[in-house]
C-alpha cells in the first residue's frame, strides 16, 4: 500500500485517474473531466477538501493485472480484462458484511425509470435524460449499519381543553389546562445509516426503505457486476444520525399518545437512545452522476425497490414558460371567479 | 311580580297598537301627542309606496301605527318634553332639507324577545308610512329607541339610498357615540349627536364600501360589476407562485431523513407513566347581538340596512 498525494473528483469524491488517451484527469464514478491545472486551482480554492488518499496496488485475480484503487472501493472493474475484481481483504474480518440484498432491479430497467423521471415533470430540462447520461448508470454495493434501537424516557408537556356553548344570547368558552406526562419505551428495528461518506447522508436517507425480508447472507458472489464500497464511518459515529431519528420519532409517538386535548405542548424531553444489535450490510443502489450546464446531479435509486431519487435541475426557458402560461390561465380564471361571485351576490 | 309586570306591560302594548292605531280621525295614541290614523281599505291600507300589499303582509300593515309622516319624532315612549321634540323636529327638518334623505325618531316601549323583533317594527313603521316617499328609492334614516324597561334597546336603520352612506363602522360610530347619552336617559345629546354625525357621513359621501353600489326600485343594495384588476393580478400571481414551488418541489426529491417512525417496532411500546393531571380551567364569555348589522329585507319586500343595535 503506496501513500500518494492524491486528486479526489471535486464533484463526486472519488479517486481521479489521469487518461493518456484524453490527456485529461477523468473520474471513474461520475465522468467528470479535468485538467491538471483545474485540478491545481481547485486543490489552491479548496486545500482542506482536497485531501490526502490512500491508494492501493493489487492484482486481478482473473488476469493478474496491477490494478490501483482508493482505499474504500471494496470491487471495481478491472480495467485490462473487464471482470468484477473484488478485493477480498476489504470484505473480510471487521469489514465483512452479515447481509447483503441483491440488485433486483437491472441496469435496463434503472434506465427506464431514470428516462421516466421527466414524466410530470415539465420543468426537467430535454437533454438532461440523454442516452449519454443514461450509459453511465453504476450499481453500487453501498455500506449501511443497520441499529436495532432501544429509546427510553420521559416526554412533558402542557395541553389544554377547550369547550364551548351558549346561553341565551351569551357565549362561554372554557379552557382546561393539564399537565401531561408519558414515561416508557420503545424499540426500533434495523434503522438504516450510510457508512461511506463518499455518498450524500440525505441521498441515502431520501431511497428508504429497503425491504429487509429480502437481506440474504453475505456472499462475494452478488457482487460480479457491481462496484462495492467498504464503511469508512465506523458504527459509533454513524449511531448518531439514527439516535436523532429514533429519538425524535419517540417524541412524535408520545406526543400522539396524548388524545382528547385541543393543543398540546412540549414543554421538555429527557429520551436517552440505545443500540442494541449492530448489522454491517450491502445495499444495492444503482447511481448516475449527470453533467448539465457545467454542474453535476448526482442520482441514485434503491435497487431493490427501484424506486429514484436526486435532484432535477430546472429548465429556465421552461419554467418562464410554463409561468407565464400558468399566471395568463390564473388571472382568467380570478377574473371568472370575481364575475360568478358578483352575479352570485347580486342574485 | 316581575312576571305580572311584564305581562302588564305586555297587553299594554299588544291593546295600544291594536285598538288605538285603528282611531278614525287621527286620534291621540295612548297619552301621547302622537295622531295614528285608521288603515281602510278604501284608503289603500295608508300605504303610498309602491309595495304589494297581500294577505303575507296584510297583518303587519294592520299592526303599524299609521301616522303623520311629516311630524318625524314619534315618541310613543314618552321619553321627551314636549320641548325637547320640538328642537328635535327641527334639527331633523334641516338635515332632511340638506341632505334630501327623510329622517324619523321612533320610540316605544314593547316588549320583545329578540333583537330582530325591533328591526321588523322599525322597518314595518316606515315602510308602510309615507316616510322618504319624495326621495330617491324612499331614501331615509329612522333611529329607534325601545324604552322596554327590562332590556332597553336602540338602533339606526337606513332606507333607499340613505344605505350607501353607511357602513358598519359608521353604523358604530354613531351608535357607540350615543350609548352613554341614551343610558343616561340625556335624549336630547344623543339624538342630537345622531344627525350632526348623519349630516356628517352625508358631507363624506358614500362609504368607501358602497362606492360602486347603487339602490334597487325594491330598496336593496346591488353593486356595479367593475373588474378586479389588482386582485386578480394578485391572485394570479399568488397561483402561479404556489405552481411553480410545487412543480420545483417535485424536481427536488432528496429529504433528509428526521425521524425512524417506519422502523418502530409497534408492539414494544410501553409506557411506565401515563399522567394526564389537571391543573386550572379558564372561562371567558361574551354577549352575541341576535341581531346583526348589514342589508335585510322586511315585510313590505323592501330592502333596508341596519347597524347592528345596541343594549342599555
Amino acid at each position: 500500500m503506496g501513500k500518494v498525494l492524491d486528486n479526489k473528483c471535486p464533484n463526486c469524491g472519488a479517486a481521479i485517474h489521469f487518461k493518456p488517451e484524453l490527456g485529461k484527469f477523468k473520474c471513474d464514478y461520475c465522468d467528470s473531466e479535468f485538467t491538471a491545472e483545474q485540478l491545481k486551482d481547485m486543490e489552491k480554492i479548496g486545500n482542506e477538501e482536497v485531501d490526502t488518499t490512500n491508494y492501493v496496488n493489487y492484482n486481478c485475480p482473473d488476469c493478474g493485472a496491477e490494478i490501483i484503487t482508493d482505499e474504500n472501493t471494496a470491487a471495481t472493474f478491472c480495467v485490462y480484462c473487464g471482470n468484477t475484481s473484488i478485493i477480498k481483504n476489504r470484505l473480510s474480518g471487521e469489514f465483512a458484511p452479515k447481509y447483503i440484498i441483491p440488485f433486483k432491479v437491472e441496469k435496463k430497467k434503472a434506465i427506464e425509470a431514470f428516462k421516466g423521471l421527466r414524466k410530470g415533470r415539465p420543468l426537467t430540462p430535454k437533454a438532461f435524460v440523454s442516452e449519454k447520461n443514461i450509459e453511465k448508470i453504476t450499481g453500487v454495493y453501498i455500506p449501511f449499519w443497520l441499529y436495532d434501537v432501544d429509546v427510553s424516557g420521559t416526554v412533558n408537556a402542557k395541553a389544554t381543553k377547550v369547550s364551548s356553548w351558549s346561553v341565551g344570547d351569551t357565549r362561554y368558552t372554557k379552557t382546561d389546562y393539564y399537565k401531561v406526562i408519558r414515561s416508557g419505551n420503545m424499540v426500533f428495528n434495523r434503522v438504516p445509516v450510510d457508512g461511506s461518506t463518499r455518498f450524500n447522508n440525505d441521498m441515502m436517507n431520501s431511497i428508504e426503505p429497503f425491504d429487509y425480508g429480502k437481506l440474504i447472507d453475505y456472499n462475494h458472489a452478488y457482487l460480479s457486476g457491481f462496484l462495492a464500497e467498504k464503511y469508512d464511518v465506523s458504527k459509533d459515529d454513524a449511531f448518531e444520525d439514527a439516535k436523532v431519528r429514533t429519538i425524535n420519532s419517540t417524541r412524535d409517538q408520545m406526543l400522539s399518545s396524548m388524545v382528547g386535548y385541543s393543543t398540546k405542548t412540549i414543554t421538555s424531553s429527557d429520551l436517552e437512545s440505545k443500540a442494541n444489535n449492530t448489522e454491517y450490510v450491502l445495499l444495492p443502489v444503482w447511481m448516475v452522476n449527470v453533467k448539465y450546464n457545467g454542474e453535476f446531479y448526482l442520482f441514485a435509486m434503491n435497487g431493490e425497490s427501484g424506486k429514484f431519487i436526486g435532484n432535477i435541475p430546472l429548465d429556465k426557458k421552461k419554467a418562464w414558460i410554463v409561468s407565464i402560461i400558468s399566471f395568463v390561465i390564473a388571472f382568467l380564471l380570478c377574473a371568472l371567479i370575481s364575475y360568478l361571485i358578483y352575479c352570485g351576490g347580486n342574485a | 311580580m316581575r312576571r305580572l309586570k311584564f305581562l302588564f306591560v305586555f297587553v299594554l302594548c299588544f291593546f295600544s297598537f291594536n285598538v288605538l292605531a285603528q282611531g278614525t280621525d287621527g286620534s291621540n295614541y295612548g297619552n301621547t301627542n302622537v295622531k295614528v290614523f285608521e288603515r281602510t281599505e278604501s284608503n289603500k291600507w295608508g300605504v303610498n309606496k309602491h309595495w304589494t300589499i297581500d294577505s303575507n303582509n296584510l297583518g303587519n300593515v294592520k299592526k303599524t301605527p299609521y301616522v303623520d309622516s311629516s311630524r318625524k319624532v314619534y315618541d310613543f315612549a314618552e321619553i321627551l318634553t314636549d320641548s325637547e321634540e320640538s328642537v328635535i323636529k327641527k334639527s331633523i327638518d334641516d338635515f332632511i332639507e340638506k341632505t334630501n334623505i327623510d329622517m324619523v325618531f321612533l320610540s316605544i316601549n314593547r316588549p320583545y324577545n329578540k333583537d330582530s323583533e325591533n328591526e321588523a317594527y322599525a322597518a314595518d313603521f316606515y315602510d308602510y308610512n309615507d316616510f322618504g316617499i319624495d326621495f330617491d328609492n324612499y331614501s331615509g334614516i329612522l333611529l329607534l329607541r325601545n324604552d322596554f324597561s327590562y332590556n332597553r334597546y336602540y338602533d339606526i336603520y337606513t332606507f333607499g339610498d340613505a344605505q350607501l352612506y353607511f357602513d358598519q363602522n359608521r353604523y358604530d360610530n354613531i351608535l357607540d357615540g350615543i350609548y352613554d347619552s341614551f343610558v343616561g336617559k340625556d335624549y336630547l345629546e344623543g339624538i342630537d349627536y345622531f344627525i350632526s354625525k348623519c349630516s356628517y357621513y352625508y358631507d363624506k359621501g358614500y362609504a368607501p364600501k358602497f362606492k360602486n353600489a347603487y339602490i334597487t326600485g325594491d330598496g336593496y343594495i346591488k353593486f356595479n360589476y367593475s373588474f378586479p384588476f389588482m386582485p386578480c393580478l394578485l391572485g394570479a400571481g399568488l397561483i402561479t407562485l404556489i405552481t411553480m414551488l410545487i412543480l420545483v418541489k417535485k424536481n427536488k426529491m432528496v429529504r433528509k431523513a428526521t425521524n425512524a417512525s417506519e422502523y418502530l417496532s409497534k408492539d414494544s411500546i410501553k409506557y411506565t407513566e401515563h399522567v394526564d393531571q389537571f391543573v386550572n380551567s379558564h372561562t371567558t364569555h361574551y354577549t352575541v347581538s341576535s341581531s346583526s348589522g348589514g342589508s335585510h329585507g322586511g315585510s313590505s319586500g323592501g330592502g333596508h340596512s341596519c347597524g347592528g343595535g345596541r343594549h342599555g
